[in-house]
């Protein structure tokens, strides 16, 4: 069995809880007055907006497991969003079937990426690339840039099955990372996604079904962007072309900052959720140190370089030769 | 009964026939080995039976009946397993996921069964008697290792037909014994072994019969207890059409300064103290198989590996450089052996592409006009046929591609010219040519050190010739030597000494 210590995600939960005790050190509060980033809302809100990232996370460490990259995922939350969003609010739709109607949406765009790399050959960079311009495009077109509001449309108090809505995206991405960890770590599936990532070559020689396995992981990298697109539409509360714009680029962040690695075959689903998170609390707290606004991009990109670098000087102290 | 039978399989890669009219059948339960040079054809044979590649025409026999491969999915669902040459083993995972990648043991819905894979990895790893963890990290594993690893996945799927492709290039010769018990093991359980190897004494240690390939032919098959070494030597070597190569040019008096002495080189584990000198115009030919390290020896005389230690002087002083660049500056250029990825530019003109070495070595100002001046030259005095220098090389063939490769590096006026397979995949002409040019240089006083697994275009060129295996220099003969002594030393791991024919000549030391 692994030693405890080897398990990669222990460490991005570390980075997590150190990054949580500074800012809970550096923004505590004067006498009598509450913690502004230590409490209970707040927590609820870092985990409602990252869970948007977190959801697509998911489809994205998976791709980069593979080997592969997706770029698409950003525009696919922003179409499925409008798709759903639009159908329900202007097209009179039931609840249920306008977010199928966003699902399959997701799923279309993730057949193109998988047939585009699977069949044409493309280099997934180029084939997803070409698919982000598409989703975007399309989700532009469909709404002639206005914006759906879902909230106003959806009954006052409604919940998904009880849950209080803020809480239904963060559920969800916990409940879709388990499953999926389950499946790349306990099932066949996960295994061949592995050894094509590792080894793409010695995986066709050893029989794995290599083109239908990188078909399903841009299904799946698709599928669970359409997911977070349509949380996203339901947590913000309108459907809108612009949404998500350049998340894809924070998603493939937290998926390596969360172990993955870009040449393939190693990073976990948990971890890139756990890096979601690294982000998601980067995000919630430098804006309310006075005077950090202007510097948040830079410490974001900083926080990316260090974290790697560390885990590359971690691997090689175990003795790895790759 | 015949395990596999190959029936009239041809098999061409663009221009090049790989295999024409393969027939010959291996029987159930044999070890059958597949001998030949490089590019004799085993591989693409090798390819075609682990359906990895398919055959332009012909047929692949399998238990009576013509079957067609379509993937390696197909043929080990028939029980034919590979054990590659190159390493394909999954770094990223765990020595039972290894051993069972493509195969797990699953239930319903694909669930790993993790436990029973590692209790049969771990019997199977007990069966090879290696020493490893299951649960191991394969990245964390010697290579000797990882290539027993590949007879286990092979021993999990229970294969019919074991295919090694020369599956001892990275074994020491305990790992090899230790290989070569378990196939026999494996033979008496009733397991046919298509056993490809360069290295003869394990072919007749292992093999029942022995087919000789040769320019993607089958020469014969030979029963091993009715053949001797020297005649699979011959039947590998022997030639049909003679070749046609211009005579050696007067070889330099071997008096005063060495252009090149190289002493005690060592980079492991590709070579280990390798020493030569070579004077200037004299050409010295460096022979071995592929794994000898002899590529791995040029790149680290040029700066691109550095080695572990040893020394090097260019007409006397000590040269010590980190980049082909700075070698280039010294005068030591090499044209590599792969045109198409290490020799030249294919977004480029020929003209940028001649010019290249001249203008980043030199730190030269480009200068259209010059540029093409020196560039128009280079291409008429080595006669390559091109229809204007503003083309890219893709147009070109093979010949005229390596003659671009050598020209632009002659641009330079060498003292010493490492050549590493220079007529590999060209036509006879463009051979002919290439070596008119590397005797031209000679006689001009560059030293030139010639790698190639054409034989008897060593044998044609070179004033000496180095055999190397396994790493290091196992002798030196003279010009004339005849092919099977040098295949001897270059295939024979054991029995053989260092013979020096040439006493005073340079040095192997």
């Amino acid at each position: 069995m692994k030693k405890l210590w080897d398990v990669r995600e222990l460490s991005t939960i570390a980075i997590l809880a150190l990054e949580i005790a500074f800012f809970a050190w550096y923004l505590w509060p004067g006498e009598g007055r509450s913690h502004p980033f230590l409490n209970p809302a707040n927590g609820l809100l870092i985990l409602k907006y990252s869970s948007i990232y977190g959801i697509a996370a998911v489809g994205a460490a998976i791709v980069i497991i593979c080997g592969g990259i997706d770029l698409a995922p950003g525009a696919i939350i922003a179409l499925s969003g409008v798709v759903a969003g639009g159908l329900f609010v202007n097209g009179h739709w039931g609840l249920a079937s306008s977010t199928g109607a966003g699902m399959l949406t997701a799923i279309a765009c993730g057949l193109l990426s998988a047939a585009l790399i699977v069949f044409v050959g493309l280099p997934p960079f180029i084939a997803t690339l070409g698919v982000m311009g598409i989703a975007r495009g399309v989700a532009f077109i469909v709404t002639e840039g206005r914006y759906f509001d879902v909230s106003g449309a959806l009954p006052p108090g409604w919940r998904l099955a009880g849950i209080p809505l803020d809480w239904t995206s963060p559920i969800l991405m916990v409940g879709l990372a388990l499953v999926f960890q389950i499946l790349m770590t306990r099932f066949q599936w996960g295994r061949a996604v592995f050894a094509i990532g590792g080894n793409a070559v010695a995986a066709r020689f050893s029989g794995v079904p290599v083109g239908l396995v990188q078909a399903s992981v841009y299904l799946v990298s698709a599928a669970l962007a359409g997911v977070s697109g349509i949380a996203l539409t339901i947590v913000q509360g309108q459907g809108k072309a612009d949404l998500a714009m350049g998340y894809e680029l924070d998603i493939i962040a937290s998926a390596v900052v969360g172990g993955a690695s870009l040449s393939g075959g190693r990073g976990s689903v948990v971890g890139a959720v756990l890096g979601t998170l690294i982000f998601g609390v980067l995000r919630n707290a430098l804006p309310q140190i006075s005077g950090a606004t202007f510097y948040d991009r830079l410490i974001v990109g900083l926080v990316v370089i260090v974290i790697v670098v560390m885990d590359q000087l971690l691997q090689r102290r175990k003795g790895v030769h790759p | 009964m015949e395990a596999v039978a190959f029936q009239h399989l041809d098999k061409s890669f663009g221009a090049v026939a790989a295999l024409s009219d393969v027939t010959f059948a291996v029987r159930a339960g044999e070890a059958h080995a597949i001998v030949g040079e490089n590019g004799a054809g085993k591989s693409t044979l090798l390819n075609i039976l682990a359906g990895s590649l398919h055959p332009d025409r012909g047929s692949l026999v399998l238990g009576g009946a013509p079957v067609a491969l379509a993937s390696p999915r197909n043929a080990l669902a028939r029980g034919i397993g590979l054990v590659h040459q190159e390493m394909l083993a999954f770094p990223n995972l765990s020595v039972t996921a290894n051993i069972f990648a493509g195969r797990e043991l699953t239930s319903r819905f694909g669930w790993l069964r993790e436990s029973e894979m590692r209790t049969r990895a771990r019997d199977l790893l007990a069966r090879l008697q290696l020493p490893v963890s299951p649960d191991a990290s394969v990245d964390t594993l010697p290579v000797a290792h990882r290539q027993l690893l590949q007879v286990a996945r092979a021993l999990a799927f229970e294969c019919r037909l074991l295919a090694l492709d020369e599956p001892t290039t990275s074994l020491t010769a305990a790992e090899t014994d230790h290989l070569f018990r378990i196939l026999g093991d494996l033979t008496r359980d009733g397991v046919t072994i298509v056993y490809v190897s360069h290295r003869l004494p394990e072919v007749f240690r292992l093999c029942d019969r022995i087919t000789v390939l040769r320019d993607g032919r089958v020469v014969d098959t030979f029963l091993r207890d009715a053949v001797s070494h020297d005649a699979i030597v011959q039947a590998m070597v022997g030639r049909s059409i003679p070749d046609r190569a211009p005579a050696p040019a007067p070889a330099a008096d071997g008096s005063g300064e060495p252009r090149l002495r190289v002493k005690g080189v060592t980079r492991r584990p590709c070579f280990e103290d390798v020493s030569f000198s070579i004077a200037p115009g004299e050409i010295v030919g460096l022979f071995g198989l592929v794994g000898s390290g002899r590529t791995e020896l040029l790149e680290t005389l040029v700066g691109v590996q550095h080695p572990d230690r040893g020394s090097m002087t260019i007409d006397g002083r000590p040269a010590r450089w980190r980049s082909p660049r700075a070698a280039a500056r010294a005068g030591v250029v090499l044209v590599p052996e792969d045109r198409q990825r290490q020799g030249l530019c294919f977004n480029l003109t020929l003209r940028h592409n001649l010019v290249l070495p001249a203008a980043t070595t030199r730190g030269a100002i480009l200068v259209r006009g010059s540029e093409v001046g020196t560039s128009a030259t280079l291409v008429r005095d080595w006669r390559i046929t091109a229809p204007s220098t503003a083309i890219t090389p893709d147009a070109l063939s093979g010949g005229n591609q390596q003659k671009i490769v050598l020209a632009k590096w002659l641009a330079l006026g060498p003292r010493v010219l490492l050549l590493d397979e220079p007529t590999k995949g060209v036509d006879v002409a463009a051979k002919y040519d290439i070596h008119g040019i590397v005797l031209e240089l000679a006689a001009r006083g560059t030293a030139v050190l010639l790698v190639s697994s054409d034989l008897p275009e060593v044998l044609a060129l070179a004033d000496r010739i180095l055999v190397m295996r396994e790493g290091r220099v196992r002798g030196e003969l003279a010009a004339g030597a005849d092919e099977a002594r040098v295949m001897r030393l270059a295939t024979a791991p054991d029995s053989v000494r260092s013979v020096r024919l040439q006493a005073d000549r340079g040095a192997v030391s």
